[in-house]
C-alpha cells in the first residue's frame, strides 16, 4: 500500500511521554473507583471508628452541623500537615547526614507493610463481599509472595520495568483506597491542605522538599523514594525498541556521558518552545521515602502512613550531564543510580504521592456519583497536562499536586451543584444536544 | 436491570467510539491528548450552560417552548465553541508545522489534519455519551428498570443509549466536516453542521412530546 512508503509524520510520536504518564495515573484512578464502588456499602459504618492520624483531632459524625464539620476537618488537616512537615524535615536531616541505607531499608519496609497488610485487608473485604472460598494457608502464602515480590520490584532496578510499574500502581491504589475511608469533609479539606503544603514545600526557600531536592542535585545523588518511572521513549533511529537492548544502551550511554543533544524527539512536549533545554531530560523526581506513623490505638497494628513526602517536585535533571563522575559506593547505590539513569535520558517520573492523592480525589467523587468521577478525572488529567507544560517552560522543580487538586475540587463542586441537576432534567425529558 | 444489561447499554452508546478509539486514535499519542482536551472543553461548555440555566430548572414539562429555548441556546453555544476550537486548531497547526520543520520531519498531511478533527469530534461525542447516558446508568445495574411516560415501550436506559449513539456519530463526524468546511471556505459544509445539530436536538425533543 502506498501508505507504508510515506515517512512518519510528527503526529505519530508527539506527546508520547505525556500519554505514558497519563496511562498509569488513569489505571490507578480506575482501580480505586472500582474498589470504592464495590466496597462502598460495607464501610460506611465502620469508617468512623477507625482511629488514624488524620482524624486525631476530630472524628466526624453524621449529626454535626456543616460548620462544625468544616472546623473539625480543618483541625484534622492542620494536624496532618503538621505531622507531614515534621517528618519531611526529619527526612531531610537524615539525607543530609547520609543515612541513605537506613532510608532505603525503611522504604522497602513500608512497601512491604502496604502490600501485605493493606493489600491483605482489602483482599479480605473483597472475599467477604463475593463469598470467595479460600483457606487461610493458601491466602497467606499468596499474600506473602505477592508482598515480597513487590518489595523486590521497588528495591531492585533490574526487575522487568512492567512489574515495577505495576507494583507501584498497586501500592498507590492501596494507599489511596485507605485514604478514601476517611470522613468526607476531612478528605476534601485534607486534599486542599496537601496541595497547599506541596506548593509551599517545593517553592518556598525554606520548604523541606526544596531543600531535599537541592541537596540531591548538589551531591548528584538520588533520593531513595517510591517513584513511578515511565518507559523512556526511543525513536526509531536511535535504538531498537527492545526493552533489554535499550537498557544496555542507556547505561552505556550514561557511562560515556551526556550528548543528550541528539535526543531531540523524546522531549518534544507540545509547548511549542522545543528549545535546547528540553533535550536535557526533564524529570519529575520525588522527595524521600515514607514515614510510617504507628498509632497506638489501632487494633491490629494497622499503620496509616503520612505520605506527603511522596508529593512530587518536578526537577530538571540538566545537572546530570556531569553524571559521568562515578562516586557510587556500594552496589545497591549503583543499582539505584543505574535505575534512575533511565530517567536522565528523557523518561518522565512521577512521585507516588501524586498518584495517591489524585486517586483519593476521584475515589471520593465516586462515593457521590459517577458524573463527578468523569468530571474530576478530566480535571485532574488537564491539571497534569498543565503542570507538565509549566515544567517544560520553567525548567525547575515544580509541585505536581496543586493545579490538579484545585481543578479537581472545583469541577467536583461545579458538577455536584450545577451540572447534575441540569443533565438529569434534560435526560428525563429526553432533551439531548 | 442487572449488570449485563447495564454493560449492554453502555456498549450501545459507546461501542463504535470505542472501536474507533482503539483502531485509529490509540496508535498516535497526540490524538489521545486531543480527545482528552476536547472532552474537557465540551464538559466546560456543559457546565457553563448548566450554570446559566440552573435558575430556571426544573422546567414545566407540559409546555414545549422552554425546552426549545434550551435546545437552541445550548446548540448555539456549542457551535460557537466549535468555531473557537477551529481557531485554536489553526494556531496549533502552525506550531506543529514549525516544529516539524525544525525536527526535519514532513509537515502535516491532509489525513493527519482529518485525524485531528476526528479525534476532536470523538472527544465531544464521548463526552456527550458519558454525561447524558453513562452517568445515569448506575441504577440500570440493579434488578429493576425504568420507563418514561413519553415512550413506554422501551426502558429509558435503552432510549438514552440509542440517542447517545446517534449523537456520538453526529458529533464525531460533524467536527471533520466542519473543519474541512472552514479550511476550504466551503459555506455549505460550514452551515451543514450546526443545522444538523439543531435539527437533531429538536427532532428528538418533539418526537418525545
Amino acid at each position: 500500500m502506498a501508505q507504508n512508503q510515506r515517512p512518519a509524520s510528527i503526529l505519530d510520536t508527539l506527546g508520547e511521554e505525556i500519554v505514558r504518564i497519563i496511562t498509569p495515573v488513569s489505571i490507578c484512578m480506575l482501580m480505586v473507583v472500582i474498589l470504592v464502588s464495590i466496597l462502598s456499602l460495607d464501610d460506611s459504618s465502620s469508617s468512623s471508628a477507625m482511629p488514624t492520624i488524620a482524624t486525631i483531632a476530630y472524628s466526624e459524625t453524621g449529626s454535626d452541623s456543616s460548620w462544625d464539620k468544616f472546623m473539625g476537618a480543618l483541625l484534622n488537616s492542620l494536624v496532618f500537615v503538621a505531622v507531614v512537615t515534621a517528618v519531611t524535615f526529619i527526612l531531610v536531616l537524615l539525607f543530609y547526614l547520609r543515612c541513605t541505607n537506613f532510608l532505603k531499608i525503611y522504604l522497602g519496609f513500608s512497601a512491604f507493610v502496604v502490600l501485605a497488610f493493606m493489600g491483605g485487608e482489602i483482599a479480605l473485604f473483597l472475599f467477604e463481599k463475593f463469598s470467595f472460598p479460600i483457606d487461610c494457608v493458601t491466602f497467606l502464602v499468596i499474600l506473602y509472595n505477592f508482598a515480597v515480590v513487590g518489595v523486590l520490584a521497588v528495591f531492585i532496578s533490574k526487575m522487568a520495568i512492567l512489574v515495577t510499574q505495576a507494583y507501584l500502581v498497586v501500592i498507590g491504589m492501596l494507599v489511596a483506597y485507605w485514604f478514601t475511608l476517611l470522613p468526607e469533609w476531612t478528605t476534601w479539606v485534607l486534599l486542599v491542605a496537601m496541595a497547599l503544603y506541596d506548593l509551599a514545600a517545593v517553592l518556598l526557600p525554606v520548604g523541606p522538599l526544596r531543600l531535599l531536592v537541592e541537596l540531591a542535585i548538589s551531591r548528584d545523588e538520588d533520593i531513595p523514594a517510591l517513584v513511578y518511572e515511565a518507559r523512556p521513549v526511543a525513536h526509531h533511529d536511535s535504538g531498537s525498541r527492545d526493552g533489554v537492548v535499550r537498557r544496555r544502551v542507556w547505561s552505556e550511554r550514561r557511562n560515556v556521558l551526556h550528548d543528550s543533544g541528539g535526543d531531540v524527539n523524546s522531549n518534544a512536549i507540545l509547548s511549542g518552545n522545543a528549545g535546547s533545554n528540553l533535550n536535557s531530560g526533564v524529570v519529575l523526581s520525588v522527595a524521600s521515602g515514607h514515614n510510617d506513623t504507628r498509632l497506638a490505638g489501632a487494633e491490629e497494628g494497622r499503620v496509616v502512613e503520612a505520605n506527603a513526602e511522596l508529593s512530587a517536585p518536578l526537577i530538571d535533571r540538566r545537572m546530570n550531564d556531569n553524571m559521568h563522575r562515578q562516586e557510587e559506593d556500594g552496589t545497591s547505590e549503583n543499582l539505584l543510580l543505574e535505575g534512575i539513569g533511565l530517567g536522565s535520558t528523557g523518561a518522565i517520573k512521577l512521585g507516588l504521592g501524586d498518584f495517591i492523592f489524585y486517586s483519593v480525589l476521584v475515589g471520593r467523587a465516586a462515593m457521590y456519583d459517577f458524573m463527578t468521577v468523569y468530571a474530576c478525572y478530566l480535571a485532574i488529567v488537564a491539571g497534569l497536562g498543565v503542570t507538565l507544560m509549566l515544567l517544560a517552560f520553567y525548567q525547575k522543580a515544580l509541585p505536581a499536586l496543586p493545579v490538579s487538586i484545585m481543578l479537581g475540587v472545583l469541577f467536583y463542586l461545579l458538577t455536584r451543584l450545577l451540572l447534575e441537576v441540569f443533565v438529569v432534567q434534560c435526560s428525563m425529558n429526553l432533551v439531548m444536544f | 436491570m442487572t449488570v449485563a444489561a447495564g454493560i449492554g447499554y453502555a456498549l450501545i452508546a459507546l461501542g463504535p467510539s470505542l472501536s474507533l478509539f482503539v483502531a485509529v486514535i490509540s496508535k498516535k499519542p497526540f490524538l489521545i491528548l486531543t480527545v482528552l482536551s476536547s472532552t474537557l472543553l465540551w464538559l466546560i461548555s456543559l457546565i457553563v450552560l448548566s450554570g446559566i440555566w440552573r435558575a430556571f430548572l426544573p422546567l414545566k414539562s407540559t409546555t414545549w417552548w422552554p425546552f426549545a429555548l434550551l435546545i437552541i441556546s445550548s446548540v448555539g453555544f456549542q457551535e460557537g465553541l466549535r468555531v473557537l476550537f477551529w481557531k485554536v486548531y489553526k494556531r496549533l497547526e502552525d506550531t506543529l508545522d514549525a516544529f516539524a520543520d525544525r525536527v526535519g520531519k514532513p509537515r502535516l498531511f491532509l489525513t493527519d489534519k482529518m485525524q485531528i478533527a476526528l479525534a476532536g469530534g470523538l472527544g465531544h461525542g464521548v463526552a456527550h455519551a458519558v454525561f447524558f447516558c453513562l452517568s445515569l446508568l448506575t441504577p440500570a445495574f440493579g434488578p429493576a428498570t425504568f420507563y418514561v411516560d413519553r415512550c413506554p415501550q422501551m426502558p429509558f436506559f435503552l432510549i438514552s443509549a440509542i440517542i447517545a449513539l446517534a449523537f456520538v456519530t453526529i458529533h464525531t463526524f460533524s467536527m471533520v466536516i466542519a473543519f474541512n468546511g472552514y479550511a476550504e471556505g466551503n459555506t455549505t459544509d460550514q452551515y451543514f453542521v450546526p443545522v444538523v445539530h439543531l435539527v437533531a436536538g429538536m427532532v428528538v425533543k418533539s418526537a418525545s412530546a
